[in-house]
């Protein structure tokens, strides 16, 4: 009975290793595949699949430049729109989230329910009408109108009222009162700095939201020189290099590198900080 | 004392709901308002015409045929998707099981939800190209006899739009059911145990349903999200949907006029209206039949499970 139970549990995990193993090729490999055909020529793309990387990159990189195609400056703008809407998200979600924790006032309850049915809501499908709102204000192609929305990002706030309802310490606001801080310097001095860590998962997510957005930039702005990363894939895919597959794998690569450089560094916090959202337990 | 603490309160909340009446509330009514007009980008006139964009929605089955697309792969995508998160979170959280490495799986598994979706679509793209390594492959070994033209097929159009999905939000989703997973108290499933509960038993009866809430929250965002899906069908073929429009959602729809010639954004707003109030109804309904019941319902029962437990324990 008892080595039955036992075989019949290495045959199982013997399985279960086995599926797990799949998956983690179906993961990885495109992925793989990603960044080695951008060291790779078109003709040894063309020539089949390889799974380990060549020599050509700079080729690459400078038949991309050479058609007018600045991946450098796609680059920069990405981060830049990336690190804006995440600050942006990240402070005002926290002072957001403080407000609804640590304070009491009518309405407390019907706010807390409000960010949670926001988050809930389709809001992307209200582009037409932001757009045209956008344009009247003068606010099309700059990045304003894409970070100053996030003063409002009901998911950070969400997330930012989870994480400060296990973390207010009553004492140290007590302590701060009495020394005569005012309650928005109680904020910033004693808060922030005890919720970085949180702020810190936020953040990530906030940045790869960001980075990854397609649809919101590629409505919003127009001029070239300010398209993000995702808007340049769009454009690689374009006649003009349909045929150089070397360079549109280095595009997509030079956006999803940094993405993976992000994760291994702090996939501990990031995987841990998932959850923190959606379990309140 | 108190006064003075009620004020403060509001204050902290002040730039986030300016935030969001701006930047929130006036788009959804601009959107609402604009649906109602014949507002072109290109003219500077506009005029009410009441229901007309509506109607011509329904008159030809472009609309609907978009809003099936989209209800479509969505679903085809979330069932794979919440059905590898409750096995996996299973296969994860299984003591006899015991898998070794649980961390790296799961950092892995998790991976493919940062990756750029734009990027992740050109990727399949290329090598479902005609002159792309998957043709060749197959011919060279002989599965195809001549390259094929994936893209001109519906159902594998689709399919890869329903595959990158999944791909992308699986392990998101595990990691969300297995936080929900290991929060369940054990005696329950020692009690289970010792009463001779299968495991399919142990899972069906006591996993599911304290796992309601969370499956809740993740079929609500999961559908908001799905609704709203563009990048991926919009990369993937021409940006029209192609083959045949099967791969052409609604926020696509949307898009195309939107992007028209003339700049339709009054035909273009009664689209987002449309999926916007079906898809809030849809969410926000479920979320609150589903809610309501688990409120009154699960919270006693796990006290009740509890209780039966114990006095089983004892006796």
């Amino acid at each position: 009975m008892i080595n039955n139970y036992k075989s019949g549990t290495y045959v199982l995990r013997f399985f279960t290793y086995i599926l797990l193993f799949v998956l983690l090729l179906i993961v990885i490999v495109p992925i793989w595949l990603l960044i080695v055909n951008a060291t790779r020529s078109t003709t040894e793309i063309q020539q089949g699949i390889s799974l380990f990387p060549s020599t050509h990159m700079l080729e690459n990189y400078s038949f991309l430049g050479g058609r007018g195609l600045n991946l450098g400056q796609g680059f920069m703008n990405s981060l830049f729109l990336a690190v804006s809407s995440t600050l942006v998200s990240v402070y005002f979600a926290l002072l957001t989230a403080y407000g609804v924790v640590v304070y009491n006032f009518p309405g407390k309850k019907l706010f807390s329910n409000f960010i949670v049915v926001l988050v809930m809501i389709p809001m992307q499908l209200s582009i037409i009408g932001f757009y045209q709102y956008m344009s009247k204000l003068g606010l099309t192609d700059n990045y304003a109108a894409l970070i100053l929305p996030q003063i409002a990002s009901a998911g950070a706030v969400f997330f930012a009222k989870q994480y400060l309802e296990s973390l207010v310490i009553w004492d140290l606001i007590d302590a701060g009162r009495i020394d005569g801080a005012s309650e928005l310097r109680i904020f910033h001095t004693i808060m922030l700095p005890i919720a970085v860590p949180g702020a810190a998962t936020m953040g990530i997510f906030a940045f790869v939201g960001s980075w990854n957005n397609f649809f919101g930039p590629f409505i919003m702005i127009s001029s070239i020189e300010k398209y993000t990363l995702p808007m340049l894939i769009q454009t690689l895919r374009g006649d003009v290099y349909r045929t150089e597959y070397g360079a549109i794998y280095l595009g997509l690569a030079i956006t999803v590198v940094p993405i993976i450089i992000l994760y291994t560094i702090f996939s501990r916090f990031i995987v841990s900080g998932i959850a923190m959202g959606a379990v309140k337990e | 004392m108190k006064l003075a603490k009620i004020p403060t309160g509001y204050l902290f909340l002040t730039p986030f709901i300016i935030g969001f009446l701006f930047f929130g509330l006036y788009p959804v009514l601009n959107t609402i308002g604009l649906s109602f007009t014949d507002t072109t980008l290109m003219s500077k006139s506009s005029h009410f015409i009441g229901l007309d964009n509506f109607k011509r929605l329904f008159a030809d089955d472009v609309f609907l045929k978009a809003v099936g697309n989209t209800w479509l792969i969505w679903i085809l995508n979330f069932i794979p998707q919440i059905g590898f998160a409750l096995l996996l979170s299973v296969i994860f959280t299984n003591a006899r099981l015991n898998i070794k490495a649980q961390g790296v799986w799961r950092a892995v598994f998790y991976l493919p939800n940062l990756m750029m979706p734009a990027a992740v679509t050109a990727l399949f793209a290329a090598i479902f190209n005609y002159y792309g390594p998957a043709n060749q492959i197959l011919v060279r070994s002989g599965f195809l006899s001549e390259a094929m033209r994936f893209f001109d097929s519906v159902w594998i159009a689709r399919g890869m739009v329903v595959f990158i999905n999944w791909w992308t939000w699986f392990g998101q989703t595990m990691i969300i059911v297995m936080a929900g997973m290991t929060s369940i108290p054990l005696p329950l499933y020692e009690a289970a145990m010792v009463d001779g509960a299968s495991a399919w038993q142990m899972f069906t009866r006591i996993t599911l349903p304290l796992l309601k809430p969370i499956l809740v929250f993740i079929f609500v965002t999961a559908l908001t999200g799905g609704m709203q899906m563009f990048d991926i069908p919009y990369l993937l073929t021409d940006g029209r949907g192609a083959p045949q429009s099967s791969i052409q959602t609604s926020n696509i729809l949307m898009f195309l006029k939107f992007n028209s010639s003339k700049g339709h954004i009054g035909a273009a707003s009664s689209v987002g209206v449309l999926v916007f109030i079906t898809t809030t109804v849809c969410a926000l309904g479920i979320f609150y039949i589903l809610r309501d019941k688990d409120m009154d319902a699960a919270k006693p029962t796990k006290k009740s499970l509890f209780k039966k437990t114990a006095a089983r324990a004892q006796s």
